[in-house]
């Protein structure tokens, strides 16, 4: 078990992460490191479902149920700020249970186009509620004022965390039913497997992570619209993936280390951002199609090939 | 009375461009069993392109009508081509592969996102009217223009039935939908019916678009309200069915219609996705999904 985590490589890569987050001073840096450990929470919980072989569209709609929790029982109850980053998770699991129950009898196309109605619907209702701010959105979420200088390294953090105990998770003998439910439902089933509960379960687990990227996505920002949390959030995630590969969790964040760090410089050329992601997505697909991971790894099979043939 | 027939006749409205939409969609599925996001787009091209000629058109001092169907030609041709290319270089390579393909599609929306935006800026167009004036049908007013739409709605829906049904082409695209294995095996051309179909649903979204310019709004992301309500349309009827598509079209104008006129846009809205979920708890995979 310990062998299949490779947790020495975990453990150094999560602290080197961490180590160089202290170092950051210069508050554009900050902001980018900020998106990047975000982006790759919402992008590891996207992966997360396709494991058991779903394309999770809702995850969107989970981040801003996250955001808008966290935003909620930080401006209007004033709650402590442990207690609403954790309320951000657990409100996201909770609707996700419930919508998950409901909809993950159906599969494939018909998941992922329900997935995006909800994500659309869920953004209506935070536009018309008043008490949410209606279209402007929430304002003024902060986190507490000791917390400023330490921003990046806490939400880096908590990234890793949770990045980490997703993978802990799918190298777990639970984790292995999702795959065996992706390859074969059927088969899963005849060895009396309870699959809808599984497949409940594992979307709940990766709407929790999605809900805490929300609520960190909130205090980073410390405004919130519904405009933020629309499907394109799911779309980026899921360019992330791509881009970085699936195959394993390095992918997503490899991804999305990438695709934030050049759209922000992008961003600063005054280059479109829309055209920038979607270039990134369509090359990603049709060059790459194991992603950045994939290709690497590919390259080191053919140069240890090559070592091979030469030592002969 | 009078407001049953204005319901009636709005939800028809409506029901036409959905009709329309959901067509492509199904089709491009039951043939090919990709999800297209980017059908939202060869929508816009053909609305912006007829929003934009016709406002030139009309400025040379040709007259409206022959204007208009001059830019229609243009909106239609234009997307044919971009829905040629994006066959061509992207969906071609992943048929039956609905992760792949979606994913492709999702880049390609950003990408034409970006790239309208650079081209045609974000205002919104207002398009000249074409046939002005309104006539009464059983007391309630409707114009002349809606009017139109809903008649070509109908022609272009009822010319795409026939074809489908009698035609050998039309014959070939639903034996490959129903099982495109064993439809090779009685030698039909796969490859060549995926790029048909294709070409197809990508005309019926710029006749589509062509047809709603002069009674709405054009801006660069027309496309994306009715891809949505396209997709629920064709996901409560069954994806790659043409009669559930036909039905599920129908059957969302008509709630967002009576649901806008009793309640409220957002409740319409809301509504709609519960009945998708209910619809789908009933049957998984639509009124009329088989595949």
């Amino acid at each position: 078990m310990a062998d299949t985590l490779r947790l020495p490589y975990c453990a150094a890569g999560i602290a080197a992460a961490i180590g160089a987050s202290l170092l950051v001073s210069d508050p554009y840096v900050a902001s980018v490191v900020n998106l990047v450990s975000i982006a790759a929470l919402i992008a590891v919980s996207l992966r997360f479902v396709m494991l058991i072989g779903e394309l999770n569209f809702a995850t969107a709609a989970f981040v801003g149920i996250g955001a808008y929790t966290t935003g909620s029982v930080l401006t209007i109850w004033d709650w402590p700020f442990g207690i609403a980053m954790i309320s951000g998770g657990i409100a996201a699991a909770a609707v996700s249970v419930v919508f998950g129950y409901v909809t993950l009898r159906t599969k494939g196309p018909y998941f992922l186009l329900i997935g995006f109605a909800f994500t659309e619907a869920v953004r209506i209702i935070y536009s018309k509620s008043m008490g949410l701010g209606g279209n402007s959105g929430m304002v003024g979420i902060f986190p507490p004022i000791a917390f400023d200088p330490w921003m990046p390294t806490f939400v880096m953090s908590i990234a890793a965390l949770l990045i980490f105990v997703l993978y802990v998770i799918e190298k777990s003998d639970f984790g292995k039913i999702f795959t065996a439910i992706r390859d074969n439902e059927d088969v899963a089933r005849t060895v009396g497997l309870n699959i809808l509960f599984v497949k409940v379960a594992c979307f709940a687990i990766a709407s929790f992570a999605a809900g805490v990227a929300g609520s960190l996505h909130a205090v980073v920002n410390n405004v919130i619209s519904p405009g933020d949390f629309s499907f394109l959030l799911a779309a980026f995630a899921l360019a992330y993936v791509k881009v970085g590969g699936e195959d394993n969790i390095v992918g997503p964040i490899v991804g999305a280390i990438l695709l934030v760090v050049l759209g922000s410089y992008a961003l600063g050329l005054g280059g479109h951002e829309h055209i920038f992601y979607g270039a990134a997505i369509v090359l990603a697909v049709l060059l790459m199609p194991e992603g950045v991971t994939g290709l690497l790894h590919k390259g080191r099979d053919f140069v240890m090939a090559r070592g091979k043939r030469n030592a002969d | 009375m009078q407001t049953v027939i204005q319901l009636t006749l709005t939800s028809l409205q409506i029901g036409a461009v959905y009709i329309l939409f959901s067509l492509g969609l199904t089709l491009i599925f039951g043939v090919m069993r990709i999800v297209n996001f980017a059908h939202g787009h060869l929508f816009a091209v053909s609305a912006l392109l007829v929003a934009v000629m016709l406002s030139w058109l009309a400025g040379m001092g040709i007259p409206i009508l022959p204007a208009y169907l001059l830019a229609v030609l243009a909106g239609v041709t234009a997307s044919a081509a971009l829905g040629f290319i994006i066959y061509v270089f992207g969906f071609k390579y992943f048929q039956r592969d609905m992760v792949g393909s979606f994913i492709l599609s999702i880049g390609l929306v950003l990408l034409l996102d970006g790239i309208f935006l650079e081209i045609f800026g974000g205002g919104v167009r207002a398009v000249p009217e074409i046939l002005p004036g309104s006539v009464e049908i059983l007391g309630a007013s409707v114009t002349q223009q809606r009017l139109f739409l809903c008649g070509m709605a109908v022609v272009i829906t009822a010319a795409l039935y026939w074809a489908l049904t009698y035609t050998k082409l039309g014959k070939a695209l639903r034996a490959v939908s129903i099982d495109h294995e064993a439809a090779m095996l009685q030698g039909v051309p796969y490859s060549r019916l995926a790029l048909a179909g294709f070409m197809i649903a990508a005309v019926l979204a710029a006749l589509a678009g062509a047809l709603i310019a002069p009674i709405s709004i054009v801006t660069p992301v027309i496309g994306a309200d009715y891809l949505i309500k396209g997709f629920i349309a064709v996901i409560i009827g069954g994806l790659g069915s043409i009669p559930g598509a036909i039905l599920g079209a129908l059957f969302v104008a008509v709630i967002e219609t009576v649901g806008s006129f009793y309640l409220d846009p957002t409740s319409a809205t809301i509504t709609i996705f519960v009945l998708v979920i209910v619809v789908l708890q009933v049957r998984p995979k639509g009124l009329m999904g088989h595949g």
